[in-house]
């Protein structure tokens, strides 16, 4: 059956209003719980508090099963799922520059966008530090390109590199989940005097 | 004492989702595996199989080689022996035994062209056809009666018999004139060419050079 907008259950015209709608509901739930605080965000990397992590990995977890669950009972083709491609070494140096800005900053681009709708000053700062950036990699991007396009190792998933079964991965990815909680839990407890 | 009460389940409230969340993909582990369907449901194909719709006749694929449609490719699924024996023009070898290779993936697995089918009968391009819709490939066609009608109808055809309808003469000379466009040649035509050709003596062509302009030069 699903998902429903390749198989022709939703018209494929539809997508980007559907986008919409979700993209305002993310919006208004990353608001809500303070993720538009860049002190929350930056918390994960000081230790004080650990709402990012906890939030997207359980978002992650709690999908993962999901979609699964769907895929076993026939709602759901897990083979027609998109599958970001891997360029190795562009997701590494990429990574390594978004977390930087990430603890720098204390948003992400999406939260940021969410600050700015509230107003925040160090927001709009941010985004503009976006936006250079947009503009400097737009510039050297003849120099880049060979990173951005190089070390292309296809549409991998961790079940195709490891060979593991996917139900077991899922189940051991669910576990390392729940462990990384309780260590966070652990963490914030220690460092207690920190206030934000 | 019930705010208490409550308070000492919540504190409990985290181990329980983690629980919960442990159980669901515990389960996923567990639940007995079954062999998945790859490609199009049994039903969508039993239904496509009743359906004559594949078929393509040999005029409509000799109309379309003059035309030059580039539409469709020709695939043909017998073996190679036979292929380089004789084959439709501009058509692609995959013997049967070879379709579901990665090669011949590239030709069969896509939605640009038409993929036609053929064999000496429709018999073995139906297996063919049979196994590509069976893993979803689109726009799939068979040869309707393969190499042998295409040699019945198109390089040879039978001349229709005098109590003939004028559609089935004009449909001899369609394909008459088909197969002479794939190189058969018939001893009236050669005849016939002998005697009309007259030689016209080649006129002289003056050409006429024409002043080129001058780009202009400089100026404001």
């Amino acid at each position: 059956m699903g998902p429903l907008i390749p198989n022709g259950i939703i018209p494929i015209e539809w997508d980007s209003i559907i986008a919409i709608l979700i993209g305002i509901v993310f919006g208004f739930v990353l608001e809500s719980s303070g993720f538009s605080s860049s002190r929350k965000l930056a918390g994960v990397f000081y230790g004080y508090d650990f709402a990012v992590l906890k939030v997207f990995f359980t978002a992650a977890v709690v999908s993962l099963i999901g979609v699964y669950y769907m895929d076993y009972l026939g709602y759901l083709d897990i083979t027609q799922l998109y599958v970001h491609p891997l360029y190795l070494w562009g997701a590494i140096i990429g990574g390594i520059i978004m977390g930087a800005g990430f603890v720098a900053g204390g948003f992400c681009p999406g939260t940021s966008l969410c600050a700015v709708a509230i107003g925040k000053i160090d927001a709009i700062v941010y985004v503009v530090g976006i936006m250079i950036g947009v503009f400097i990699f737009s510039e050297l991007f003849p120099i880049i390109e060979p990173i951005y396009d190089g070390y292309f190792y296809g549409n991998l998933t961790l079940q195709d590199s490891l060979g593991i079964n996917p139900y077991w991965l899922v189940f051991i990815f669910s576990i390392i989940a729940i462990v990384a909680f309780v260590i966070a839990d652990m963490v914030r407890k220690r460092i207690k005097n920190v206030f934000y | 004492m019930v705010e208490k009460k409550t308070a000492k389940v919540l504190n409990f409230r985290y181990a329980f989702l983690a629980a919960i969340l442990i159980l669901l993909a515990g389960g996923l582990v567990l639940l007995p595996k079954y062999q998945k369907h790859e490609g199009i449901k049994p039903q969508v194909l039993l239904s496509k199989v009743i359906s004559q719709e594949r078929y393509i006749s040999t005029d409509l694929i000799a109309d379309k080689l003059i035309s030059r449609d580039p539409s469709f490719i020709l695939i043909d699924v017998r073996d190679e022996e036979s292929y380089a024996n004789y084959s439709l023009p501009n058509a692609i070898n995959i013997p049967l035994k070879k379709l579901l290779d990665e090669d011949s993936k590239v030709y069969l697995n896509q939605n640009q062209f038409d993929v036609v089918f053929y064999s000496n009968d429709n018999f073995y391009a139906d297996q063919a056809w049979i196994l590509c819709s069976r893993l979803g490939y689109k726009n799939l066609r068979v040869l309707k009666g393969g190499t042998n009608r295409w040699f019945s109808t198109i390089i040879n055809p039978q001349v229709p018999s005098e109590n003939k309808t004028a559609e089935e003469f004009e449909l001899f000379t369609t394909r008459k004139a088909a197969s002479m466009y794939f190189g058969v040649i018939y001893p009236d035509q050669v005849a016939s060419k002998d005697s009309e050709v007259k030689i016209e003596a080649p006129k002289k062509v003056i050409t006429v050079r024409k002043k080129k302009k001058k780009a202009p030069e400089g100026g404001c």
